[in-house]
């Protein structure tokens, strides 16, 4: 059962030891709870330690030990909200809510080799008041916020890759334009265009691969960063970055690419032009 | 009465790991209208003594005085002042801004010193006239011909009257037939009261000159 | 100097220019989105919070509006109570409950969403057809244009509206039929969200002892020129049992979770502006070299260091300014683009915008590019300004 909203506070111990009042049935019985470690270390709370706990602000009716401190599975649907959580045993809550026997869902799990399609669509069939949904389906609907965030990472990916082509092409001209004068000498004394043009293009070759390495090199350096941040501020274990290997040979090519292209455009336009224009006569 | 001089000038430059001395000790004044060619081999340090004279570098020691103030302590601030308004320089290669046009080369120099456009441009039409490019003055300094480009130089090296042109080699790029106009034009600046102090391999410029300076392994020998 | 030389040395190099334009122009179109971003999250949610005047919304203990499941008891008295207040004038209760629709009597169950609201003082909704419930109507029902498509429902047409299902009996312990007297546009909804409403005590009803004189929240509004913190601040220590909150609490709760975009609209933004630095300084530091000896000769001539550092970041300032006007315009079109992205986000109301153009912001941005291009220029320019007069031109002579 996900609970609605439950409040906590930490209460001193009852004046009668809990265990007899229950035994004169003049008092609710104790129940054990589960803490998250975070609540558990905002309120400085330990295994045994107890509290009151109850479903509004002014009717905290019933005394709960702490009978673990748990760390949740890392969940990135919940990590921005950074809601505090406890377990109970599902009678406990119910009747901390007095809603007995209701639940919000069921978990089932199927015997080997039976197909969760067919009992998913056995079940809706007679259903009244309820959906079951295979457990892809729930992953699939729960991730959508996370789709959501990759087609908005794809979106400034490709903003940074037009602009990265457009600030390689605009480099990679200057600096062989910088070369002006040099090219047209070696035009003058009979170095052929092409010959030319596969030295520029080496230099730019060289840049590309030294600048993709690099590239790659912050790349890990940024994304531990990253994580170590997140991991910090959100209290979690998840990972929010990844470089995988995939994404390092995506971004290695296309970085060769773009820097290999821009400096064989530079180098195409420089040998084309005459000596005397290269020169600054012509 | 001495317009410019120069007294026992020294430069050295420092080139990777050997010193290398371009003047070795240079006394050199000129007076107010003279005609001075400064002649000798490649290397002789001829423009580095004009460079020295125009307040462009300055000696390792020795003096430069124009008007009876020395120059070769000034700060960079007066030494520019200087060269926008006293000096005119002529380059062997022009070294006019491709980017304009022949008018607006010509008025660089006055706008600097803050002429008001009007006033400008037509002292600069005035100028091209004088060096006979009336006509040119809105082609893009890469539409003229050398010997053009070379007399759109030495309009702008007029454009604040200075009392002093110098000229480093100004018919070095140029061929016979113009070279020679270029001289013509010298000729006439001198005439009118302009002195010239002019840097130069051709003799036959050297032979317009009032006065010739030899030079040799940085000093002067006649 | 003239500055005709600046502009002029700008078309040298059309490919040059038009490139580096270019570049400058997608950095600032970044820029320009990363401030939209950054201060547009909180300004939207900020305008919808406003969107009918209700700048305080009181919730149960420890909770967002809507945010769960959890309501409050007693709203009755609570009501009254914060009414009772001199500087508020009206208080508006939501009761928020999932229900089931049903368009025919033998049709199948729809999962709707259901309002419970007090027509004479609401914040939830804006009437668009048809005729708003009248106080005490408690035959009819409003419905938002997804939930008459669901239910093909129109206006006059009669609804039935069930929950509380028994699976064990396959029936309702709550239905009514209500007659559906307007279309209206829910102000907080997502997109496609099928939502209806009625008057708070058939909600209530529908959503038997759990709902009974309970609600999800109370929409208060203060009065015109009420010092609303302060309002807030007396509300909270007469109720203590419940969570008040004004805007700009709800802002700062809301900036907490959206942090991340925060993080990102500056991360972003500073690394846009980092670019933009470097590829002016690059072009700016390049053409300085290439033009040396037309620098020694200017200063040959006398012109002073002062316009030759000026021209240069003259030249590198019209550059930006180019790339920073496209930028804008460009920033405005990918932000539309981002915007979709990111308003599709499920459960986001879809009146929100992540990416808000505030013209003060983006001309602070442009100023910034603007500024950064002329910073950047500065080395070049200083270098141009000190190269030795005499070693350049005898350099070039060589």
């Amino acid at each position: 059962m996900i609970p609605l909203l439950l409040v906590l506070a930490l209460a001193p111990p009852p004046p009668q030891s809990a265990d007899s009042a229950v035994a004169a049935g003049t008092a609710r019985p104790v129940i054990d709870i589960a803490v998250e470690r975070r609540l558990a270390a905002s309120l400085g709370l330990q295994v045994g330690d107890t509290v009151r706990i109850g479903s509004a602000p002014d009717s905290l009716s019933t005394v709960a030990r702490v009978a673990a401190v748990y760390e949740p599975p890392a969940d990135p649907a919940t990590v921005l909200r950074r809601d505090y959580r406890v377990r109970l045993h599902l009678p406990d809550l119910a009747a901390l809510l007095g809603t007995p026997d209701r639940v919000d869902r069921l978990g089932l799990v199927l015997q080997p080799g039976v197909a969760a399609d067919s009992v998913v669509r056995r079940l809706n069939a007679a259903a009244f008041g309820y959906r079951a949904y295979g457990s892809r389906e729930i992953a699939s609907g729960s991730s959508q916020t996370f789709r959501v965030i990759s087609r908005f990472h794809r979106a400034i990916a490709v903003i940074s890759v037009a602009a990265s082509a457009i600030f390689l092409l605009c480099i990679m001209l200057l600096k062989v334009e910088e070369r002006r004068l040099d090219a047209a000498v070696l035009r003058f004394i009979g170095i052929r265009r092409r010959t030319i043009f596969l030295a520029l293009l080496l230099e730019a070759v060289i840049v590309a691969v030294v600048g993709s390495m690099a590239g790659a090199l912050f790349a890990f350096v940024a994304s531990a960063a990253t994580n170590a941040y997140y991991q910090h501020f959100f209290e979690t274990r998840l990972i929010f970055s990844m470089v995988t290997p995939g994404i390092v040979r995506f971004g290695v090519g296309l970085s060769l690419l773009l820097g290999i292209g821009a400096g064989a455009l530079a180098a195409a336009r420089l040998v084309r032009t005459r000596p005397l224009v290269l020169w600054g006569r012509g | 009465m001495t317009l410019i001089a120069g007294r026992d000038l020294k430069k050295t430059y420092h080139l990777a790991e050997q010193e290398v001395a371009a003047l070795r000790g240079v006394t050199l004044t000129i007076a107010p209208g003279e005609y001075v060619a400064i002649a000798g081999p490649s290397g002789c340090g001829k423009s580095t003594l004009l460079q020295l004279l125009g307040g462009i570098d300055t000696p390792t020691s020795g003096s430069v005085e124009l008007d009876g103030t020395r120059i070769d302590t000034l700060g960079d601030r007066a030494l520019t002042e200087l060269r926008l308004r006293k000096i005119g320089f002529v380059f062997q290669r022009f070294h006019l801004l491709p980017v304009l046009s022949a008018s607006e080369n010509v008025e660089l120099p006055m706008a600097e010193a803050g002429m008001p456009a009007r006033v400008r441009r037509a002292r600069a039409q005035e100028l091209l006239e004088y060096v006979g490019l009336g006509a040119r003055a809105r082609h893009r300094a890469t539409q003229l011909s050398g010997g053009e480009m070379q007399r759109v130089a030495i309009a702008r090296a007029l454009a604040n009257r200075p009392s002093l042109i110098l000229a480093d080699e100004p018919t070095g790029e140029l061929d016979a037939a113009t070279g020679a106009e270029i001289l013509a034009l010298f000729r006439r600046l001198n005439a009118e009261g302009t002195t010239l102090v002019v840097v130069t391999h051709d003799d036959r410029l050297a032979a317009e000159a009032g006065r010739v300076v030899r030079m040799l392994d940085g000093r002067i020998v006649a | 100097m003239d500055l005709r030389w600046s502009f002029r040395n700008l078309r040298r190099h059309p490919l040059r220019t038009v490139l580096s334009i270019a570049g400058i122009a997608v950095a600032s179109a970044m820029l320009c989105d990363m401030i939209m971003l950054s201060g547009g999250l909180e300004t939207s949610f900020a305008r919808l919070m406003l969107l009918r005047g209700y700048q305080i919304r009181v919730t149960p203990q420890g909770t967002l509006p809507l945010d769960s499941e959890a309501t409050m008891p007693g709203i009755t008295m609570l009501a009254r109570a914060i009414a009772a207040d001199p500087d508020v004038v009206a208080v508006a209760p939501v009761v928020a409950t999932s229900l089931y629709g049903s368009p025919t009597p033998h049709s199948a169950l729809l999962t709707l969403f259901g309002y419970g609201i007090d027509p004479a003082n609401q914040g939830l909704y804006q009437l668009e057809s048809g005729a708003d419930l009248l106080p005490g109507d408690s035959l009819g029902v409003l419905l938002g244009a997804p939930a008459a498509r669901l239910m093909g429902a129109a206006v006059g047409d009669t609804i039935a509206l069930v929950s509380q299902l028994d699976p064990q009996v396959a029936g309702a312990a709550a239905e009514r039929r209500l007659v559906v007297r307007g279309m209206v546009r829910w102000l907080y909804d997502h997109e496609g969200q099928p939502s209806v409403g009625t008057i708070v005590p058939v909600m209530q009803a529908l959503g038997g002892i759990r709902q009974a004189d309970r609600a999800s929240v109370l929409m208060v509004k203060a009065r015109d020129g009420a010092d609303v913190p302060a309002v807030v601040a007396r509300l909270r220590g007469a109720h203590p049992g419940v969570e008040v909150s004004g805007v700009d609490d709800l802002v700062r709760h809301f900036r907490e979770r959206m942090v991340y975009f925060r993080q990102l609209a500056l991360i972003l933004g500073t690394l846009s502006l980092g670019i933009a630095t470097l590829l002016i300084g690059t072009l700016l530091a390049i053409t300085v070299n290439e033009r040396l000896p037309e620098i020694a000769t200017l200063r040959a001539l006398g012109v002073s260091r002062r316009s030759v550092i000026r021209d240069v970041l003259i030249e590198g300032a019209a550059l930006t300014m180019a790339g920073g006007v496209i930028g804008v315009v460009l920033g405005l079109g990918t932000a539309r683009v981002l915007d979709r992205i990111l308003t599709s986000f499920p459960g986001l109301p879809a009146a929100f915008s992540f990416f808000v153009p505030r013209p003060g912001a983006l001309a602070a941005g442009l100023a910034a590019t603007l500024t950064a291009g002329v910073l950047a220029g500065l080395y070049p320019a200083w270098l141009a300004a000190r190269a030795p007069i005499a070693a350049t031109l005898r350099a070039e002579a060589t």
